[in-house]
Formats: C-alpha cells, sequence, structure tokens
C-alpha cells in the first residue's frame, strides 16, 4: 500500500509522528524518565519511596475510590436515561440525545463554578431551600459535590453509549422470544440486557479512567483536603517540588496506559453485531391522564425533575449568580468588575479581556495544528497495510496521559530549554500550551473523520483510480470532500477542547499574560473580593459558556460524533 | 379444539398506526393443517396481519382465534405461536442449541421428553444436527434461517408464522428451502401462515393464498383458481404476467370492442352492452399463427414483433398492436419476427 499510495501518506505521518515527539512524546518522556533514572543512573528509588510511602497509599486509595462512586453514581443515573431515550417518544427525544455529547465540551473548571452556583452555600439550592425554610445544605468542599459532578460528566456517556446499544437491538429477537413464551421482563433479561452490557460496561469502564484522571472538578471542588492524585500532582508542581512531581506522574500514567489497555483488549472482544431491522417502535411518553397512573411513567417523570436539578441546575445557577447580587438584586456589576480588572494593573491579578483573546487565539492555533494531525491520524487508521497499526497505535497514545503530566513534561523541556546538537532551545508559554491544546485535540478530529472515511464506498475510490487519479488525488478530491461535515464537527470539538483546557495550561500559563478563560475562571474562584458569592467566576464563567455553546451548536448540526 | 374450529380465524381485524389505517376489515378463515399465504407488494398490510395473529401489534381492532381459542388481546407469550423473521432474529450470545431451547424454557413437554432430545429431534428435522455447538454467526444465510425455523417449532406451537422467512436468500436457495419449508409443514401438519410479496412462490408453495392490496384482502383462493381466474384486475396484474385490454361491450352483449379488433366474451360472461371491462390474456394463451391457414374462431390479431427474450424452455415475444404492448409465450423452436398473427380462444380470456 505504501508504495501505490505515492509518497503524501507516508510524508503525512512522518510530519505528525515528529510534531508529536517533539511536543509529546520527549516530554512525557523526560517525565517517565526522571522516575527511574536519577543522576546518571537507572534507579528505582523514586519509585519505591512513592510506593512505600502511607500517605500515597491513602492518596491512591482514595484516587480509585472517588473513581468508583462516580462510576456507580453515573451508572444509576445514565441507565434511566437510556431507558427514556431507547424506548420512549416525546417532543424533544432528538435534541435531549443529541445534548448528551455537550459535557464533552463543556469546559470542567465552569462547570465546577456551576456546581458551586448551584450547590454552594449560597447558590441556587440553598436559596430556594431557604424560601421553604429548609436547609442549608453544606456540599461545599464534600465528596458528595465531586461525585455530583463526576455525574453530570458521565451520566450522559453512559446514557448515550447504552441508548445506542439499546436501539440497535433488533425488535424482531425481542418479538421472538415473545412468541417462544418469554413475558417482557423475561424477554428483557434474556435478550435486550445481554446486547446491553457490552456498552454498559465500555461505559463504566471509561467513566472509571475518567474519574480517575479528573483534575479541575476535585481541584475546584475539593481542594486539598479531597486531593485526588493529579490534583496532588499539580501541587507538588506549585511548590516545585518537580522530581517528586514526575515519579508521581509516571506511576499515575502507567496505571492510566494499563487500564487504557484493558479497556481495549475488551472493546476488540466486543460483538459488534449492527442490525438491519426495523427500529422497534417507541412508546409515547405522554398517554393523557393515563399516564399518570402509570408508575413506570411516573418514576421517569421523577427522573426528569432530579435531571433537571443535577443537569440544568448548574449551568442556569452559573448565569444567575453571573447577574445578581449576594443580596438577590439584578446587577452587571460582575461583568464592570471583568472590564475594570481589565485597566487595573494590581499584581498576581488575571485580566479578563487579554484572557479570552488568548483563549480564542490558542484554540485558533491548536485548531490549525490538530486538524491536520487527525486527518492523519484518520487516513492511517483506515488503510490496511503493514505498520498501520503500531503508526495508529503510535499517534492515538496521547488519550492516555493526563494534561498535568504533559503540562509538567513540556515545562521540565521545551519551557524550561533543552540543549540540541549544541543549541540551546527554549520555546515560550504560549507556543507550549497550543502545542499541548493540539495534542489534546487531534484526537477528537480522528475520532469523528474516521468513521466518515471509513464508512465511504471503497468503490468510489477505485472509480477515481480507475478514471486515472492517483491514490492521493483520489483523497484529495474524492473522499474529503465527502467527510467535509466530520472534519467541520472535529474542528468545532477541537476547538471547544482547547478552549477548555486547563490541565496542562494551568501549569503553562504561570505569568498573567498566557493566561486563558479557564485560567483566568479558577483563580477569580479564590477572589471574593467583591463579596462572599461568586460574582466575577460566574461572569466569566458565562462568557466561557457561550463560546463552549456555540461549539457545541455547530457540533449538532453538522451531525459530530465523539463515541466510536 | 373440536375437529371443525379453523386453525387461525381472523373477523373484522382493524389496524390503525398514528391514525393511518394499515388494515380496514380483515375477515379470514384458515383451516386446521393449512398452509395458508398472504401475498401483496409491500406496504399492503400483510406482515402487518401476521403480527396481529402473533400479537405483536397494538392499536387491533376486530377478533382472532386460534384453534378456537380467542385469543384477542392476549399477549403474544400466551398464544402458543411460532414465528421466523426475514431476518431471522437469532440471539447473537446464544448458541444454536440455545436458541433452538430457548422456547422450551417457558413450555412443558412432559415428563418423558427432555429438552436436549427435543433440541436433536428438531436440528434432525432441518438437517443441521452438527451445527448445534455453532455460534449463529457462523452460520451461512439458509443455516440461520433453518435454526430460526426449528427455533420456532420447538415448543409445539399451534400455528407456525413466516414473515418472508426467503427473501434474504439467493434464488436458488430460496426454491431448495421452501421446498424443505413445505415437506416439513406436510410432515408435521401444522397451521402455517406464510407471508412474501413474491407471487411465484406463493403460488409454488401454498394450499390456499390471500391477495392482499392497500390493507384490505382482494381474493381468497387456491393458487390455480388464482392464476387462472383473477377475481380483479389489481389480482390479474400482480400474479403472473398478463395483457389487458379495456374496451366496451358491444350492443349484442357477445364480445368486447377494442380499438379496431373485437375481444369475444367466453361463453357465460354475458355483460350488460355498452358496459366497460377489462378483458385479461395471459402471454402463453396467446398463440402465433404459424401460416397454415387453419380456420380460427377465436379472436385473431396482427402485430409487429419488436423485442425476444429466449427464457431456455420458451421464447417471451413483445409485440405491438394499435399502439398497445402484448406479450406472448411460446415454445416454437425459431422465435418469429416482422408482421406477425397473434391468437386466443376466447375461453383463455378472463373479463374483469
Amino acid at each position: 500500500m505504501w508504495t501505490r499510495d505515492g509518497r503524501a501518506l507516508p510524508a503525512g505521518a512522518a510530519l505528525t509522528l515528529s510534531t508529536l515527539a517533539v511536543v509529546f512524546y520527549y516530554p512525557v518522556g523526560s517525565v517517565l524518565a526522571s522516575a527511574v533514572y536519577d543522576a546518571g543512573r537507572l534507579t528505582l528509588a523514586p519509585v519505591v519511596s512513592v510506593v512505600s510511602d502511607p500517605f500515597y497509599h491513602d492518596l491512591f486509595g482514595f484516587t480509585a475510590y472517588q473513581a468508583l462512586l462516580s462510576t456507580a453514581a453515573s451508572v444509576v443515573v445514565g441507565l434511566p436515561g437510556a431507558y427514556l431515550l431507547a424506548r420512549f417518544e416525546f417532543p424533544g427525544r432528538r435534541f435531549l440525545r443529541s445534548v448528551t455529547i455537550l459535557p464533552f465540551v463543556l469546559p470542567s473548571i465552569m462547570v465546577a463554578v456551576g456546581f458551586l452556583a448551584m450547590f454552594g452555600r449560597t447558590g441556587l439550592l440553598n436559596d430556594v431551600l431557604g424560601i421553604v425554610g429548609l436547609g442549608p445544605v453544606e456540599l461545599t468542599f464534600t465528596l458528595e459535590i465531586i461525585v455530583l459532578a463526576h455525574v453530570f460528566y458521565n451520566a450522559p456517556l453512559v446514557t448515550r453509549l447504552v441508548t445506542a446499544a439499546w436501539e440497535s437491538v433488533d425488535p424482531a429477537r425481542v418479538e421472538t422470544a415473545r412468541t417462544l413464551g418469554a413475558s417482557p421482563f423475561q424477554a428483557f433479561r434474556d435478550v435486550t440486557l445481554p446486547q446491553l452490557l457490552p456498552a454498559l460496561l465500555t461505559a463504566s469502564v471509561l467513566t472509571f479512567i475518567f474519574t480517575f484522571m479528573s483534575f479541575p472538578i476535585v481541584l475546584a471542588l475539593g481542594g486539598l483536603e479531597l486531593a485526588t492524585v493529579e490534583v496532588w500532582l499539580f501541587a507538588r508542581v506549585q511548590s516545585l517540588a518537580l522530581a517528586e512531581a514526575a515519579t508521581l506522574g509516571a506511576i499515575e500514567t502507567a496505571l492510566s496506559l494499563g487500564l487504557i489497555y484493558l479497556y481495549l483488549r475488551f472493546e476488540a472482544t466486543q460483538l459488534s453485531a449492527r442490525d438491519e431491522g426495523r427500529g422497534r417502535a417507541r412508546a409515547p411518553l405522554f398517554a393523557g391522564w393515563r399516564s399518570l397512573a402509570d408508575p413506570k411513567r411516573l418514576a421517569l417523570f421523577a427522573y426528569a425533575a432530579v435531571g433537571l436539578v443535577l443537569f440544568v441546575g448548574p449551568l442556569v445557577s452559573l448565569v444567575v449568580e453571573s447577574v445578581t447580587t449576594a443580596g438577590g438584586q439584578f446587577t452587571l456589576r460582575y461583568y464592570e468588575f471583568l472590564l475594570a480588572q481589565q485597566t487595573s494593573t494590581a499584581s498576581g491579578t488575571t485580566r479578563p479581556l487579554p484572557a479570552i483573546t488568548n483563549s480564542l487565539l490558542f484554540g485558533a492555533g491548536a485548531l490549525l495544528l490538530a486538524l491536520p494531525m487527525g486527518v492523519v491520524v484518520s487516513v492511517v487508521a483506515t488503510r490496511e497495510g503493514r505498520g498501520t497499526r503500531l503508526t495508529e497505535a503510535l499517534l492515538t497514545a496521547p488519550l492516555a496521559v493526563s494534561g498535568i503530566v504533559l503540562g509538567l513534561g513540556m515545562l521540565r523541556t521545551l519551557v524550561f530549554g533543552t540543549t540540541l546538537f549544541g543549541y540551546r532551545i527554549t520555546v515560550t508559554g504560549p507556543v507550549a500550551i497550543v502545542a499541548a491544546h493540539a495534542v489534546a485535540a487531534y484526537p477528537f478530529v480522528s475520532r469523528n473523520v474516521t468513521p466518515a472515511l471509513g464508512s465511504i464506498d471503497d468503490r468510489l475510490v477505485d472509480a477515481a483510480r480507475a478514471l486515472g487519479a492517483d491514490r492521493t488525488t483520489a483523497l484529495l478530491d474524492i473522499e474529503l470532500p465527502l467527510v467535509v461535515p466530520a472534519l467541520v464537527a472535529g474542528a468545532a470539538f477541537a476547538f471547544a477542547i482547547s478552549v477548555g483546557e486547563f490541565d496542562s495550561t494551568v501549569l503553562l500559563a504561570e505569568g498573567v499574560d498566557s493566561a486563558t478563560m479557564p485560567v483566568a475562571l479558577e483563580r477569580y474562584t479564590g477572589n471574593r473580593s467583591l463579596g462572599p458569592n461568586l460574582g466575577p467566576a460566574t461572569a466569566m464563567g458565562t462568557v466561557l459558556l457561550a463560546v463552549t455553546t456555540v461549539s457545541f451548536v455547530l457540533i449538532d448540526r453538522v451531525g459530530g460524533r465523539w463515541d466510536r | 379444539m373440536t375437529e371443525s374450529d379453523p386453525g387461525v380465524e381472523i373477523e373484522g381485524l382493524r389496524v390503525a398506526f398514528d391514525g393511518v389505517t394499515a388494515l380496514r376489515d380483515i375477515s379470514l378463515s384458515i383451516e386446521s393443517g393449512e398452509f395458508f399465504t398472504l401475498v401483496g407488494p409491500s406496504g399492503c398490510g400483510k406482515t402487518t396481519t401476521l403480527r396481529a395473529i402473533a400479537g405483536l401489534t397494538g392499536g387491533v381492532g376486530g377478533r382472532v382465534a386460534i384453534d378456537g381459542r380467542d385469543v384477542t388481546g392476549a399477549p403474544p407469550e400466551e398464544r402458543n405461536v411460532g414465528m421466523v423473521f426475514q431476518n431471522y432474529a437469532l440471539f447473537p450470545h446464544m448458541s444454536v442449541h440455545e436458541n433452538v431451547a430457548y422456547g422450551l424454557r417457558f413450555h412443558d413437554l412432559g415428563s418423558e421428553r427432555s429438552e436436549a432430545d427435543r433440541v436433536a429431534e428438531l436440528l434432525d428435522l432441518v438437517d443441521l444436527a452438527q451445527l448445534a455447538d455453532r455460534s449463529p454467526e457462523q452460520l451461512s444465510g439458509g443455516q440461520q434461517q433453518r435454526i430460526a425455523l426449528a427455533r420456532a417449532l420447538a415448543p409445539e406451537p399451534d400455528v407456525l408464522l413466516l414473515d418472508e422467512p426467503l427473501s434474504a436468500l439467493d434464488a436458488k436457495l430460496r426454491k431448495r428451502l421452501r421446498v424443505q419449508i413445505k415437506t416439513i409443514q406436510r410432515e408435521l401438519g401444522i397451521t402455517t401462515v406464510y407471508v412474501t410479496h413474491d407471487q411465484a412462490e406463493a403460488l409454488a408453495i401454498s394450499d390456499r393464498v390471500a391477495v392482499m392490496q392497500n390493507g384490505h384482502v382482494e381474493q381468497v383462493a387456491a393458487p390455480e383458481t388464482i392464476y387462472r381466474d383473477p377475481a380483479s384486475r389489481f389480482v390479474a396484474e400482480f400474479v403472473g404476467d398478463n395483457n389487458l385490454f379495456d374496451g366496451a361491450v358491444t350492443a349484442d352483449g357477445s364480445s368486447v370492442a377494442v380499438d379496431g379488433a373485437t375481444v369475444p366474451l367466453p361463453t357465460g360472461a354475458a355483460a350488460p352492452a355498452g358496459e366497460s371491462v377489462t378483458v385479461a390474456v395471459r402471454p402463453e394463451a396467446i398463440t402465433l399463427d404459424d401460416g397454415d391457414g387453419s380456420a380460427f374462431a377465436g379472436t385473431t390479431l396482427t402485430a409487429t414483433v419488436e423485442t425476444i427474450e429466449f427464457l431456455g424452455d420458451a421464447y417471451r415475444i413483445h409485440c405491438r398492436w394499435q399502439g398497445r404492448r402484448i406479450e406472448c409465450k411460446t415454445t416454437v423452436a425459431e422465435p418469429p419476427t416482422g408482421e406477425v398473427t397473434l391468437r386466443f380462444d376466447a375461453a383463455d380470456a378472463n373479463v374483469l
């Protein structure tokens, strides 16, 4: 294949790989190396000191514990949603189904602020409870609020994956079971459930990985009291204990790589039986007054109410709090504050307008880098041939490494400077940020483009080749134009990921001038100079929400996909 | 059940989806042990009728009885029917054996018969005993179809329902399997309702056929009657090939005037003068005048040959007469060209 493809694809793959080598493999490798390499010798001392320290046992234990709790809670909240979406028809069903990808583009630091605005001491929940004479409920800095925020992110993932599996269950199979004598429950247990389990397991494993590596949510909602590995790692970097941080990062990366390896092995064994059967008819959700007497429907209405509080609540609270004073009056003070800070030069403050322009500029830069990288990965992934598997693995490995570890690696290498062939090379913060964002974003481009490329009828390309086009020309003339919607969706994803990226940015944007919106947001969360509420943070959060919502609308319009 | 109870009885069946009527007032009485086929173009309501018998369709009005038991409103698991779907719907997470055994969980076979025996018996019946431990996706389409049939028959259902069971298979296999289905049905003597859009398949396999269109039944009869004596223009066109002549009955009521020619009415098919009727003549009923000059009492048309198709055992000759297309089928050794004389007997013409 390589020879027939001409030189374009190998060249593209080589370019992508060398970019990754510089901005990903080298920095991350340096972090991993420092865990086993000390003063020029191989040693296990740093790892042993971490592994034998009871403090770290507790740290890893707590991280796994909260991930397990979050996974269980996400499944409990996500499953009824899949039942609702797969088995019932109601106005807005399609919208609800597509909105389950929204959390992936919402910056988690913004969601954390939304949760504080909703469930915090002065939040909307306590305001409402106060009116009816209850409360206040104190959830700030508790495990509960962390788990709830993780549910916000991951229950929609469970819903989405399980709904897709449920919709692909051939109704004729269920009907066959019924004609053979199975009751509706028995048919569900024997036929439907076994076909949902793989999706449910996939969603659970992914949720566990995501929540194990979760950072901004735990940082903002738990603080150092309830630190996970990532938060502690961040704290170590902040106090410049870089060696200890590197060891911690190496162990965490090894763990997450192991989990992802298990996940991929598991995913490969799954049946990919897509049935061509007609979709099973959905029951109407609203069946007049009768629906109030049906326990199933009553339970779903109650579920919808919980969903409203958990999913819509934080976002609405964010917007409401940004225009409300502590006394409950309408105000634009916080937005004025954003502008006022703009002109103030007090040290240590982060100016909002530069943060907004930074975010947009970095987003555009990351997009320009991530788009071609993602397309190259997709093209490699859809080709058969020697070396394809290895190349694909090398190109997708960045998914398994946390932003903190990448940021730390970049600090240690590119930003602090590195010597190559006698020349000292240093990279400035903004360049490093754009590179880190591109690394985080390009997998989303290829996740969108790969299935689209794969679904193109091979005969179209054959026809073009028979007419005289070489392989690369056929790619440019036939395949890429056919996947434009996927490219647009991937680009919107990449932009949103960049705009919302916090983990590596917070390490690389130490200076005031290269802060982005999420970084500014985190800093304002701690700034209570305008009173006890979250004013400035919520105002900044609302701006961030607006920008990412535009991305979501774009993705939704062109039918983007996150899973598979 | 008594001797006289029909295997399946449908009375006044009405089904509407989202306010659109899918079936209007269907009544059918299917004899016990009969092979009964519902045939019609897609959307005619044949599958809906089958699903109503199985209890898989909501919004049903009317009455359904199986072996004299009124099952109207009963859920499918209480009807004791066996159903085979077009895509077979084998359970992918169960082996062939487990698929066939599944229905036995819910049915008591009596103490002397074990589940394993029953499964082996059915796999023997469909000649696939050696595949018991395979997973469904290791089977070919034809094998999957036979396993689906064995699974449906395992719990000894009162009626076997087959929804286009062969339409996903290639033509040769389809012909072989329909013979096997027919043989098994005879052997077991099970009441069978078969749905297909393929009229040739319906004629080949059935004891009786119901031709459906737009949610109602056009004709119920034995295959020979459906073919030779269609009850409506729709049946005449849908089943087999037909030449249709529209015209008005002449003043003496003995023939139909179609453009320039007159087509004599068959004896006994008297129609009032001036009435508009359609005369249907099968291609194989039209013969070519071989020019021996013998007298002919039937209809004679002079037409021009346009296209000739070789069918193996015959030629299909497409002619043009008075601007109309006429098709005839002939077994002559050398197909004619140019101008030909076509003739057919009044007895071979159907008046609709």
